[in-house]
């Protein structure tokens, strides 16, 4: 007998990624061969898996729990059989295909078909393997190809004339989620096992900041890279490298930071949480010299997207922790601020640039076009509204998922 | 039991002074006390940064501390530090815009050197046509000078102008210190018209190995057909250092144009020698070039 597993309904091998949100997966018999006249015969559904290799778990249907295996009944007709497979919440990959979805025919041990997978989740930079951060600078340098690739337009979505449509107001996070989405989809079309990683910039970073990752800074401000670093050949604005001068020494946390735990205590409502955008969003920024301590010049520093990231995890951890995904639910986001809210920044309104809207109020170019499409969920759609960032990982509604999730914030 | 008190009271004294505790206007008012101390009113100007722009009131008595130059330079430090990070609301930042950059042109020449680069740093990356213009002429004439060469170059980065290039050439013919020279080479990255300056300084084994790794990737840049020959060359060279040979191999296996690289022999079995060779630096690279191109694929 054999078996096709499918993961996320798909048979390409860039849709063979999952995070802690539950993804539909499919198996059918492609050779009946030993079960004829069973009618549907059991199958066990399981994961294998090594010491530091992801993990994940199972489940038949769109509710109830996980469990490491699944026991489901498959037609020799060939018909599919649903059934979702999510991340193990503190085992996620380090590689592409680190775990294997295996079917068992009944109680045997014979393997009778398999799909290998990853559990692709953004995690805290100072910790990734060699190979990950490998991995993640190489598609980084590749997107900007020395200032000549599709990352100039992120570069260019992030600037004076952009910035009323990204901060300063309520949509201040959804905006960025989407930005950091819309890369993250991009590195990953170099390199599908690649994620977005984050910053955490309350604690010690070392690793960060060294040679061989985001490179090390001299008193100038001139960041040096190893000779076997491809962002040595980093080049925006037809300027090679990068301008980045701690006020901090770099074994340690930046002071006067608000910490993770300080930042999600700011309040249970958004309005209060999304205070956040002064201390620590900015204090991050603003803890160095160079081009991220100011909006017009912070995405040429590859370190922006990771201090990024981790806004937006602690924005993940605090709707985890206040149940605030739901859109409809009014402490979720800022809805009628007094004043109101300017375009951009309301829950329907679509976003600049994915919606190429270039009239005013929108700045006038809307460079980068749509967003990025995903192999593996269909949301936030080409031209993402601001409601479209809350429900990342399809609380509310599965349909929602954005297809990402952060290594210390599991799945509601 | 005693010593269980003692920590006890500890904890409440800390919790007292927890910054997380105090609101962002009490942390405005410490930090524009000058009866505090400058630690206490530093740490409240970088806590509480939106507490800066919630007046116009608040804005100006900022300004008023980073203008004055009887302050403590650590306090004025800290309200640029606010201010800047204040600025990344924009929506919040944008009635005070104005103020802040015409406070900064204005303590553009303040005698502290830090501040006075932090200032022409913020400047410059606004694009400001004030700041641009100081710095081309201390590096015209440096007794004028508000940052030393480097920095200015550094700085005139941010904004790349057609004035800057003549200059920054200048400065790599004839540098007045080797970190001048690295800065200049930086910003000519997209100056085409200097190609055959950045294959000389990456060919030349006498030079800083950084001005070389810096000089490759520029040629890599304007003229990516005529670094890959320069690369090949590079490898086959079993007497050039394991920086360069790394830098190389990096550039070609990121960047380079698979058809010419895959057909070349020579340089694929010189690379094979490199993967298996002594050099931990090389053989990382040299793998990882043979599994794009070569019998690793």
């Amino acid at each position: 007998m054999d078996v096709e597993i499918q993961i996320n309904n798909s048979a390409a091998a860039n849709a063979r990624f999952v995070t802690w949100a539950p993804a539909p997966c499919r198996i059918r018999i492609t050779n009946p061969s030993g079960a004829q006249g069973q009618g549907s015969p059991p199958m066990r559904i399981s994961a294998r898996t090594t010491a530091n290799s992801g993990d994940v778990v199972f489940r038949s249907g769109t509710s109830g729990s996980f469990s490491s295996s699944l026991n489901l009944k498959v037609p020799v007709n060939g018909n599919w059989v649903t059934f979702f497979v999510a991340g193990k919440f503190g085992k996620p990959s380090t590689n592409a295909g680190d775990v294997r979805i295996e079917a068992r025919h009944g109680n045997g041990n014979a393997v009778v078909g398999s799909t290998p997978c990853m559990v692709r989740i953004r995690k805290n930079a100072n910790g990734l393997t060699p190979g990950e951060r490998d991995r993640f600078i190489a598609a980084f340098a590749q997107l900007n190809n020395q200032g000549l690739g599709r990352f100039a337009d992120f570069r260019d979505m992030h600037t004076s004339v952009s910035s009323p449509q990204a901060h300063g107001a309520p949509g201040f996070l959804p905006w960025h989620r989407a930005y950091l989405l819309d890369l993250e989809r991009e590195l990953q079309a170099i390199d599908p096992s690649v994620s977005m990683h984050y910053w955490r910039f309350d604690q010690a970073s070392p690793n960060i900041f060294k040679r061989e990752f985001l490179g090390e800074s001299d008193n100038l401000g001139t960041v040096f890279f190893s000779a076997t670093n491809p962002l040595q050949f980093w080049i925006t604005d037809g300027v090679q490298g990068i301008n980045r001068r701690p006020f901090f020494p770099t074994t340690s946390a930046p002071p006067g930071l608000r910490t993770e735990a300080q930042t999600i205590a700011l309040g249970a409502a958004y309005p209060a949480f999304r205070t956040m955008e002064g201390n620590p969003h900015g204090s991050a920024h603003v803890s160095f010299g160079g081009s991220i301590s100011s909006i017009p010049t912070a995405a040429r520093d590859p370190l922006f997207f990771l201090l990024h990231c981790n806004v937006d995890r602690l924005w993940a951890k605090w709707q985890k922790q206040n149940n605030r995904f739901n859109p409809a639910t009014t402490a979720s986001f800022d809805a009628n601020p007094p004043g109101g809210n300017a375009v951009g920044h309301n829950l329907p309104d679509t976003m600049w640039p994915w919606n190429g809207v270039t009239t005013p109020p929108r700045p006038p170019t809307a460079p980068g076009g749509t967003m990025a499409p995903s192999p593996i969920v269909t949301a936030p759609g080409l031209s993402p509204r601001v409601r479209d960032s809350l429900d990342y990982q399809g609380n509310v509604n599965s349909a929602s998922a954005l297809g990402f999730g952060y290594d210390d914030v599991p799945f509601s | 039991m005693t010593t269980k008190r003692k920590s006890a009271k500890k904890t409440t004294a800390a919790k007292k002074k927890s910054p997380a505790k105090r609101s962002p206007r009490a942390a405005f008012a410490v930090a524009t006390n000058e009866k505090k101390t400058t630690a206490e009113r530093a740490k409240a100007f970088v806590e509480a940064p939106l507490a800066a722009i919630e007046s116009d009131e608040s804005l100006q008595a900022t300004l008023a501390v980073l203008r004055d130059r009887s302050q403590p330079i650590k306090v004025r430090l800290a309200a640029l530090q606010s201010l800047q990070a204040a600025s990344f609301s924009v929506i919040l930042f944008e009635p005070h815009r104005e103020d802040y950059l015409a406070t900064l042109r204005e303590i553009a020449d303040d005698p502290d050197p830090e501040l006075r680069q932090r200032v022409l740093g913020i400047l410059m990356r606004e694009k400001d046509g004030y700041a641009q213009k100081q710095l081309l002429d201390g590096l015209q004439n440096p007794d004028k000078a508000l940052v030393p060469p480097e920095k200015a170059l550094q700085l005139l980065s941010y904004d790349v102008h057609a004035d800057a290039y003549p200059v920054a050439r200048a400065i790599v013919k004839e540098p007045p210190n080797p970190d001048a020279k690295r800065e200049a080479l930086r910003l000519l990255a997209a100056d085409a018209s200097s190609a055959p300056v950045f294959e000389k300084l990456m060919r030349d084994k006498d030079e800083d190995r950084d001005i070389r790794q810096i000089s490759a990737a520029a040629l890599q840049a304007v003229k990516p057909k005529r670094f890959q020959e320069q690369a090949r060359e590079v490898l086959l060279d079993k007497k050039e250092h394991d920086d360069i040979q790394a830098t190389a191999l990096t550039a070609l296996t990121q960047f380079g144009d698979e058809k010419a690289v895959a057909k070349d022999e020579e340089l694929m079995k010189r690379v094979d020698e490199l993967g298996k060779g002594k050099s931990a630096k090389v053989k990382k690279p040299a793998k990882q070039f043979l599994s794009r191109y070569g019998s690793e694929k």
